[in-house]
């Protein structure tokens, strides 16, 4: 697929292409489209990709979106409590369990879920300051909100079986969820009602 | 459950096809090579989503096409079912039913029912563990599709503790060891509760292997099916967790519902090393026949019944044991050397370079006289130009 085009055009269509989701067909529709827009419309889009990197980053308790150098709009937010967290794999999660408006804690974002066979392991994810937050913070309670799917399973138990020695409550939201799928999908009545629902994890 | 119509676009060699079978045994006879097996793949990937040759999906698209389409026209229970499944080559397979588009492409899943059975199964009784996990799979699945869940956990998870083992390059780090124990206590729910349905299956499933053997075989003959994984005595975890040195060494999963396997004896001997060619044919074809018989009996519906080149396989005397005891129900089957003299099919089509044509000569024939006894002017409707949209076909 690669070096069909000269120069310019091929890099923007091997940037596209490692973008998700994005296969080489799709990755050379869109850099054909942007070579018909209108310069305007071309500039805006590198100005708003070179914008939020420049000002948007992850919050620096958290790890969800927020302004570059500061806590994100929930950690700042003096009406959480402070004691509860939520554990989810990906910002986006925090979005769909925020719509419930059943939990009232703050986050705690470790950006992925176990995969090895995308090589990640506990290591590359944000499991360590989630221990030091605990210490720190003086959270007592801990809620598991990873994917109900296998990888989103596995961090969970591993979770739980790390976290229990501490003597905090760590509990997950129960099923209800559908199997296999994602929280981003999962709607609000079932994601509260799962809230509600949430159970101590044994093994 | 009836199939009433097919129709296939752009589906392997089938630029269009459009079939109407009736109810009871349809013959489908022409020379290998002409489409025979294609068509009975389509009607199995319709019902599974998967090529029973182990075909993967972009095969499956006509040289030159974007996209396969596979249509179906089902009566269950009186209800009008019509299944479409379109496969592009670009993007993903969509699936409708009654025209609503499917969330999960699973949910197809046993909607059409088929049993196929293939010259190939032989290799269910010749081949490795792996044909015969996968037979026993299949009818898992097919009893209830809500199995199919267990059965892709299991591959799932195995395929993640085996990545963790292989990167680990053989050293048990405490991140290793800590996230083994999470890949072992999920393996070992998941794998646990696949072989208990496969054991539930199993039992079910003998009788009606018995009772498929005995009016096959000339002879009759104890024949037994037995689940064998060495790990069952201790349970999986413990068996996990013993072979978790050696696993780490070698970088894969050495112990598990994905190494097990089903021994199959005729007579108390092994029928893999001990049984003839013809009983090693017979019992294959009484898996298969097993299986349907398990399917139409749990369910209260048989499914479609596809014997694909069954008589190449079979002697004559095996062959008119078959067709006096097909079960009841819709059942398709193919030849290329014509048909026994015990074949009562109620339609005969003659297929010739992907397209079929209604044969009403006699049934019994003989693939030479094939082009003397056709009658030409007796042909199927005329194939429409877009299935998937065309007019005269919707509900
Ligand atoms: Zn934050």
């Amino acid at each position: 697929m690669s070096g069909v085009y000269a120069g310019p055009v091929q890099d923007l269509i091997d940037e596209l292409g490692r973008l998700p989701g994005v296969g080489p067909k799709s990755a050379q529709r869109i850099a054909f489209h942007l070579l018909k827009v209108e310069p305007a419309d071309a500039a805006r889009l590198a100005a708003a990709i070179i914008e939020v990197k420049e000002r948007v980053a992850f919050c620096e308790r958290c790890f969800n979106i927020a302004e570059r150098g500061a806590e994100c709009s929930i950690c700042t937010d003096s009406r959480r409590e402070t004691s509860m967290v939520c554990v989810v794999e990906e910002p986006r999660d925090i979005v769909a369990v925020e719509r419930t408006q059943e939990f009232r804690g703050r986050y705690h974002v470790l950006q992925g879920a176990i995969s090895p066979i995308d090589g990640i392991g506990p290591e590359q994810l944000k499991v360590r300051e989630l221990l030091v937050r605990i210490e720190a913070e003086g959270i007592d309670e801990v809620i598991l909100a990873t994917n109900p799917n296998i990888e989103g399973e596995a961090t969970a138990t591993y979770l739980a079986r790390l976290l229990s020695p501490l003597g905090i409550s760590v509990t997950k939201i129960a099923s209800g969820l559908p199997v296999g799928g994602d929280l981003e999908y999962a709607d609000e009545l079932t994601l509260g009602r799962a809230l509600e629902g949430r159970r101590a994890v044994g093994e | 459950m009836h199939l009433r119509r097919l129709w296939l676009t752009d589906y392997r060699g089938y630029e269009n096809l459009d079939v109407t079978l009736p109810d009871g045994l349809t013959a489908v006879l022409g020379d290998n090579g002409e489409g025979k097996t294609n068509l009975v793949e389509a009607l199995g990937w319709l019902s599974t989503l998967t090529s029973f040759r182990g075909a993967p999906n972009e095969a499956l698209i006509r040289l030159g096409a974007e996209s396969a389409v596979v249509r179906a026209e089902i009566d269950v229970d009186g209800r009008d079912v019509l299944l479409e499944a379109e496969l592009p080559r670009q993007g993903r397979l969509r699936v409708q039913v009654n025209r609503q588009k499917l969330q999960r492409t699973r949910e197809l899943l046993g909607v059409l029912r088929v049993s196929v059975f293939s010259p190939d199964d032989l290799d269910l009784i010749k081949g490795g563990p792996g044909e015969r996990r996968r037979f026993l799979d299949e009818t898992i699945v097919a009893r209830h599709r809500k199995y199919d869940q267990v059965r892709t956990d299991v591959d799932k998870i195995l395929k993640q503790r085996n990545a963790l083992l292989k990167g680990s390059g053989g050293r048990m780090s405490d991140d290793v060891r800590y996230t083994l124990d999470v890949w072992d206590a999920k393996l070992s729910a998941a794998g646990e509760e696949l072989v208990r349905v496969r054991l539930e299956t199993l039992d079910l499933l003998v009788p009606e292997l018995t009772t498929a053997y005995d009016q096959l075989a000339r002879r009759p003959a104890e024949v037994t099916a037995t689940y064998v994984a060495p790990w069952r005595d201790v349970g999986l975890a413990e068996a996990l967790a013993a072979s978790r040195k050696d696993d780490l060494r070698r970088g894969v999963t050495t112990v598990g519902p994905h190494r097990d396997d089903l021994a199959l004896a005729i007579g108390g001997l092994p029928s893999r090393t001990h049984a003839s060619q013809g009983e090693q044919r017979s019992l294959a074809l009484s898996l298969r026949l097993g299986a349907h018989r398990l399917l139409a009996a749990e369910s209260g519906v048989a499914p479609l019944l596809v014997l694909d080149d069954v008589f190449s396989e079979l002697d004559v005397e095996r062959s008119d044991a078959l067709l006096a005891h097909l079960p009841p129900g819709q059942a398709l089957l193919t030849s290329a050397i014509g048909l026994p003299p015990r074949a009562d099919p109620d339609l005969v089509l003659r297929i010739h370079e992907h397209h079929l044509r209604a044969d009403t000569a006699a049934a019994e024939l003989d693939l030479r006289d094939a082009e003397t006894m056709s009658d030409p002017d007796q042909v199927l409707p005329q194939p429409v130009d877009n299935p998937v949209d065309g007019e005269r076909t919707a509900p």
